[in-house]
């Protein structure tokens, strides 16, 4: 597939926006929740929101980095419809009765590992970087996840909310593998370069410590569901695929790093992978809430009110 | 007369269907047509009324001033928003032979700045050659007659034997392109069009834009409304300015002793002139003016975030640099709230922005700027065979000394093509502009010229030199600002400082130009 053109998908996006108001979040299907779900669905949907809104956060970096104007634009939009996204699958927790009036859901602590990483050092990050992660993210739990939650919850305004979002995670996806593309083309040995000395980089280390340990967090989130794990790794898979479909895609040597950790995650009986990051996970659980500093004010701005 | 008419409609017809003819196709009814002056001037702001002030003074007073509006002042009159004054120090920001030592503030405020207006109006009186309520729609040189027709909007022609086109770099207030501007049902205002009868008492309000005018506004409306809600698309820079009251013995000193104020005004200048090394080029003073931008913003936003929002990701100068000590302040008030994320329409209650989140108002304030003719002009000029300097111009604006433009004899821009200061008072720049015209102006007169234009080689001449400069400039450094067009041509910029500007304006250069004898 020969790369998008930016500045059509740009005019794309412009011209369909939605907002929290184009839903009804009052309308009847509510009481399709059954008890025995509602609790799980709670973990799982506040977790779920959490992840929109630090890959929210993800693309506020990617923008301040874009290597032009019209991606520069783009990435800003997907901040904030990563943020809308995070704010509808709030709006839908209240509907379900998950949430007090004003009430912000509490990040776990892997994610509190992950906010402080986004925070401290992701405006600091080479786009190329964040331009492979992010997708990657993108595919595995927003992808999979909502395609899980779909086939589990009946509620029509459930449906209606995530043909929007996902609506938009198709550009997403689109822009995202456009731009690995263009990053591997020709570049293979100034990136090779350019990314052993980003290996080294204690920044990176900190996030990639933050960011493993999420994933396998995610898996037991979802194994507690009932949704089978292949479901997570499938999607593992399409990333591979569809990142590594061209030459230039395959190229990306972040692409490579990726997609190799990808399938170590998946692979279960990597126990040389799995058990210290299983034992981080455990790890991360126990530190205490005092030992974080205060949530930056970034994490304060969503909402599940349509109006303000 | 009758012939002169006629041309014109012909001037008309050949001309294309374009947005800013459609008012001016509007026949008149019964033409009326006035005696003709030596000078037409369109725009009783400071350009124009400091143009009429220099001719008198060398004994031109054949002048008639054509003003849209009802009262002289221009800018000032306009923009009569809350904390709206001057960025320039008023000593410098005042024009040199009619200097006023009684200046309130550093920077004064737009009242008082439409009061010296006034004042000057009354000194020199001026009142005589102003005709107000003429809003002139299209300007025509008529060839046979060696003059310029002004016709204005209701039909009537004013002609002069030359023309000073002083009707404002930044008269026209612009809405912004966002979509649904019609839908909103609350209450609009634009900066440059104050609703003084509008009570922000109680209100929830948007400002939309942080521009010059914004960063003046927002700190005045906080204090007044319930909430203060602030869109912003690209942060600027911001420095602190030193703003202080003038005491009491320093206006007696100047009345007294006018030779404090313009040694004053003279080292403001100079200090100005030295800022141009920060903001025009990419130097280390350019570094250094960043630091002091991203101090101040340091020290007056403690929170991380919002920092990183108000931050900006160009260089300094690329855009118009401000000045505020109570803008960032006022954003972290509690009932203000500073929203970033893109807007994507307008609702019949309020902005809708891309997160998913309708934010409601009573009253948006629009500090989204004016419509700058950097390819174009805001009404339509025909020079010589009807030829329409819109048409001239599409590509980006361009002048000889910014004050000519070839196949437009007689014809005289303030503030035309890169003729813009980015550090130093306007009024400097407009002073050179003005002594030039009233050169030019005698000399038609005294060489019985009917027509003055300059060459067509002379102007390209000027202008690869002055693009070469620009491009080493920061306004050409990446950024999109007004000072650029569509295209990122610069026509709006000086790429050097006030005093080269001046140097350049100081003699008019007679073999520069084409000069034909009037029979
Ligand atoms: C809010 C604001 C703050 C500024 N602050 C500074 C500053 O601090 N320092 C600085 O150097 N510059 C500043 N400027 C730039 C300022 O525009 C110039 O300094 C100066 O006032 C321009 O004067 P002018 O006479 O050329 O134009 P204007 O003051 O705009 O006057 C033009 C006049 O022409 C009239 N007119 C326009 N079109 C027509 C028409 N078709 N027919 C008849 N009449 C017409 C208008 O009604 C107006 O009265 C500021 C501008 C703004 C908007
Ligand atoms: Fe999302
Ligand atoms: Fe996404």
């Amino acid at each position: 597939m020969a790369s998008i053109d930016l500045d059509k998908m740009l005019e794309k996006i412009k011209n369909t926006q939605w907002t929290l108001s184009d839903v009804d979040w009052d309308a009847p299907g509510a009481e399709m929740i059954t008890e025995e779900q509602w609790p799980k669905l709670k973990a799982f949907m506040a977790d779920l929101m959490w992840i929109e809104h630090v890959g929210a956060r993800a693309f506020a970096a990617m923008a301040k980095k874009a290597p032009n104007d019209t991606l520069k634009e783009i990435y800003t939009y997907f901040h904030a419809e990563e943020q809308r996204h995070a704010n509808a699958e709030m709006a839908l927790m209240k509907r379900w009765g998950m949430l007090e009036d004003n009430e912000l859901p509490e990040p776990n602590n892997n994610l509190r590992l992950v906010i402080e990483w986004l925070d401290r050092f992701a405006d600091d990050q080479p786009v190329y970087v964040l331009g492979t992660v992010v997708p990657m993210l993108e595919i595995a739990l927003d992808g999979a996840l909502c395609k899980f939650l779909l086939d589990t919850v009946k509620d029509p305004v459930c449906h209606q909310a995530f043909d929007l979002i996902n609506a938009d995670e198709a550009r997403h996806l689109g822009v995202g593998f456009s731009v690995m593309e263009m990053q591997g083309h020709g570049k293979t040995y100034m990136q090779l370069v350019r990314m052993a000395a980003q290996l080294m980089d204690p920044r990176l280390i900190l996030g990639i410590a933050s960011y493993f340990p999420l994933l396998n967090k995610m898996r037991d989130n979802i194994v507690e569901m009932g949704l089978p794990e292949e479901k997570l790794y499938e999607a593992m898979k399409k990333f591979e695929k569809i990142g590594g479909r061209t030459e230039d895609g395959r190229r990306n040597p972040w692409f490579q790093i990726i997609k190799q950790h990808g399938r170590v995650v998946i692979d279960r009986r990597n126990r040389f992978y799995h058990k210290p990051i299983d034992a981080l996970v455990k790890v991360a659980d126990l530190i205490p809430r005092k030992a974080f500093p205060a949530v930056p004010s970034w994490v304060r701005e969503i909402t599940y009110r349509p109006t303000a | 007369m009758t012939t002169a008419t006629a041309s014109k409609s012909n001037g008309r017809k050949r001309a294309p269907a374009r947005k800013q003819d459609a008012q001016a196709t509007k026949e008149p009814t019964a033409a009326i047509e006035h005696p003709t002056a030596t000078v037409l001037i369109i725009g009783a702001g400071f350009a124009g009324l400091g143009a009429a002030i220099r001719l008198q003074q060398q004994g031109v007073r054949d002048i008639v001033i054509l003003e849209r509006a009802e009262e002289v002042g221009g800018t000032w009159r306009d923009n009569q928003y809350p904390g709206a004054a001057c960025d320039i120090p008023s000593n410098l920001y005042s024009f040199s032979f009619a200097q006023n030592p009684d200046w309130s503030r550093s920077f004064s405020g737009s009242r008082e700045i439409l009061a010296y207006i006034q004042g000057m109006v009354k000194q020199f009186n001026l009142r005589q050659y102003i005709r107000f309520g003429k809003n002139v729609s299209d300007m025509a040189w008529d060839d046979q007659s060696g003059t310029w027709k002004a016709t204005t909007d209701a039909g009537e022609v004013f002609s002069g034997r030359t023309a000073v086109m002083a009707q404002g770099p930044l008269s026209n207030a612009s809405f912004p392109a966002i979509s649904g501007l019609e839908d909103y049902q609350g209450h609009k205002i634009h900066s440059a069009r104050w609703d003084h009868d509008y009570d922000f008492k109680g209100k929830k309000v948007a400002v939309i834009g942080t521009g010059a005018s914004a960063i003046q506004i927002i700190p005045e409306l906080v204090k007044e409304a319930r909430h203060l809600t602030v869109f912003q698309r690209t942060p600027a820079w911001v420095m602190p300015r030193p703003d202080f009251e003038t005491p009491d013995w320093n206006k007696s000193l100047f009345r007294k002793l006018p030779m404090s104020q313009s040694a004053l005004r003279k080292a403001l200048y100079l200090i100005h002139e030295s800022m141009a090394l920060a903001v025009i080029w990419n130097s280390p003073l350019t570094r250094l003016a960043e630091r002091i931008g991203r101090w101040h913003l340091r020290t007056q936003v403690k929170d991380r975030w919002l920092r990183r929002q108000l931050m900006p990701d160009y260089r300094i100068g690329c855009k118009r640099i401000l000045v505020s000590n109570d803008y960032y302040p006022a954003l972290q008030q509690p009932n203000c709230k500073l929203i970033t994320w893109p807007i994507d329409r307008l609702s019949a209650q309020g902005v809708r922005t891309v997160e998913g989140v309708e934010h409601q108002f009573d009253c948006i304030v629009f500090a989204t700027g004016f419509d700058v003719s950097n390819a174009g002009t805001p009404f339509p000029v025909r020079g010589l065979e009807g030829r329409l300097l819109g048409e001239t111009w599409q590509r980006g604006a361009q002048a000889y000394k910014s004050i000519n433009v070839a196949g437009y004899p007689n014809l005289f821009f303030t503030f035309g093509p890169n003729s813009g200061p980015g550090h130093n008072s306007a009024l400097v720049y407009m002073e050179s502009q003005i002594d030039y015209i009233v050169q030019s102006v005698r000399a038609i007169q005294s060489l019985g010229l009917k027509a003055l234009d300059v060459r067509e080689q002379v102007q390209a001449d000027y202008n690869r030199d002055i693009q070469q400069r620009l491009a080493k400039t920061n306004w050409n450094s990446g950024c999109k600002s007004w000072y650029l067009t569509k295209d990122g041509f610069n026509a709006t910029m000086y790429p050097g400082f006030a005093t080269q500007y001046a140097n350049q304006m100081k003699e008019l250069v007679l073999k520069d130009y084409r000069l034909i004898k009037a029979d």
